[in-house]
């Protein structure tokens, strides 16, 4: 059987317009974080069936690209094209529930392709500038409107670029895990444990850029509750995580950072 | 007075406030959120200047470069419609309209950055991400609420103040203590990812580690690799260097037979 049938085209296709309209929501239209990976991720993965992968990936993807922000100039990585990639990717090259080995390795091949959608980003804010040339020439007729035309002319090219870019990543990366599958079984297990410690990278990288001090004591005070709480006195882990909310509070509080 | 016409309502308002959800929507290098700026306010110019030389002339004042955080910007915009709207009905001809675009847009800019990206989005990404990790399908969901009940609500809130106090950023600082309330979810946000950490023997199977240990010391050895990760990454390194080493690093491990 052909690798891309007549459905496999379909759901790419799929992807790639959905993709399209969740990358709005990143710069040019609302940020209302439904491209955050932790929103995209599941929302792909319940939409091609595998809403597991969605999970796992938004939320590594989540710990990883949280704070690397848009400050002034600076465009960020794009997230939102690896989740819907990394997700898509292992959903439809597994052709049901992603193995975990799948996930690990859609997860490293969007990683590698994060370089790319940031240059993509970078041609769209070239090319808007074009747009905004074009307003100084205004008809004398309606300059709202062709301010209006020249502006949102914006969520036309930030929405191809999403689209293309997962019409690009997505048949690459099937293609790849078809071969992936071939490889030896060191291969997968390195994937599964790949997946596995990213949890700890994304914590590592959100520390890193809260906290100023090698060892933070916020840090370990949540370490602590939710170590102690959960491990010894067996405590439901939903409450663990709201008593952890409530020590960062009260810290703040008695540290003297709400003064 | 009556100012009939110039009169900006809260109707009006809602026009600039819903525009400026695309105020980001031509972003460029070079001028930035200008177009942006000008199509949410475009309409209050409309109303405000009949006078097509006029219109066109305060147009172009509010097509030059603008940039800032795009939640404050609808304070800035809140202020400009009411100096605007004064400027226009003759209570004051004098408003320095740019002026105040350009003593707002980087202070605010930079508090808008460390509020909302650099504390409100960690906190809501955080709690979200422990309790998708812990099993709960809800979690986006939350994330989604907690996020954007500050967004949202902020963007009017502040868009409604400026207009109704001129654009003092000091009266804004007053009643929101956006530096504070970042240090406070910055601290929340660190507790609960100790907690993340803390909670990784009864994380989701596809990311608990399949290490046969008490969970307690699995607990501890997350907690130690990650203080190692901490340590690699105030070396300089990327998070994408990272991913691959890591990768690498996993690779290794499964060649060298450590994992099974």
């Amino acid at each position: 059987m052909s690798l891309f049938d007549s459905h496999m085209i379909l759901a790419i296709i799929g992807t790639a317009i959905v993709g399209g309209f969740i990358g709005l929501d990143r710069t040019a239209a609302g940020q209302f974080m439904i491209s955050q990976p932790i929103v995209a991720g599941p929302l792909t993965g319940w939409m091609l069936g595998d809403p597991t992968a969605g999970i796992v990936i938004g939320a590594v993807l989540e710990l990883i690209w949280v704070v690397d922000m848009p400050v002034g100039a600076f465009v960020p990585a794009n997230s939102t094209i690896s989740t819907v990639s990394a997700t898509a990717i292992a959903a439809l090259g597994s052709h049901g529930v992603a193995p975990l080995p799948v996930i690990g390795f859609s997860l490293l091949l969007t990683t590698a392709m994060v370089p790319m959608t940031m240059m993509a980003d970078n041609v769209v804010r070239k090319m808007n500038s074009r747009q905004a040339d074009a307003t100084a020439i205004f008809s004398r007729e309606d300059e709202g409107r062709t301010l209006a035309r020249a502006h949102l002319s914006g969520l036309a090219l930030f929405y191809l670029k999403s689209f293309v870019l997962c019409l690009v990543f997505l048949p690459i990366g099937i293609t790849a895990v078809a071969l992936f599958s071939r490889l030896p079984e060191n291969f997968h297990r390195a994937m599964s444990l790949f997946v596995k410690l990213l949890p700890l990278l994304g914590a590592a990288l959100i520390v890193r850029k809260l906290s100023m001090k090698m060892i933070d004591l916020f840090l370990l005070t949540g370490f602590m509750i939710a170590a102690v709480l959960g491990q010894i006195f067996h405590v439901p882990a939903f409450i663990v995580i709201l008593l952890t909310i409530m020590g960062g509070w009260l810290g703040a509080r008695y540290s003297g950072l709400r003064r | 007075m009556d100012y009939g016409d110039k009169e900006i309502g809260a109707k009006d308002l809602l026009v600039v406030f819903l525009r400026a959800f695309l105020i980001q929507t031509s972003w460029s290098f070079e001028r930035m959120q200008s177009l942006g700026f000008a199509y949410a306010i475009e309409p209050i110019l409309r109303k405000l200047y009949p006078d097509q030389m006029e219109y066109e002339s305060r147009m172009k004042l509010h097509m030059s470069y603008f940039n800032t955080q795009p939640y404050l910007a609808s304070f800035i915009l809140g202020g400009v419609v009411r100096l605007e709207q004064d400027r226009a009905s003759g209570r004051n001809t004098a408003a320095d309209v740019q002026g105040l675009k350009d003593a707002l847009m980087a202070p605010l800019g930079a508090l808008g950055d460390s509020f909302f990206w650099g504390a409100l989005k960690p906190l809501a990404a955080v709690v979200a991400t422990a309790l998708l990790m812990l099993g709960s399908w809800w979690a986006p969901l939350l994330f989604l609420v907690i996020y954007n009940s500050w967004h949202v609500g902020l963007r009017c809130a502040v868009l409604f103040w400026g207009f109704a106090n001129g654009g003092d950023a000091v009266d804004l600082l007053a009643r929101y203590r956006f530096t504070r309330m970042a240090k406070l979810f910055k601290v929340i946000s660190l507790t609960v990812l100790g907690g993340i950490l803390g909670t990784m023997p009864a994380w989701r199977p596809e990311l608990k580690p399949a290490i046969d240990m008490p969970g307690l010391l699995l607990a501890l050895s997350g907690m130690a690799f990650t203080l190692t990760l901490i340590v690699v990454l105030r070396r300089g390194s990327s998070p994408v260097k990272l991913m691959l080493g890591l990768a690498v690093f996993c690779l290794a491990l499964a060649f060298a037979g450590v994992i099974k």
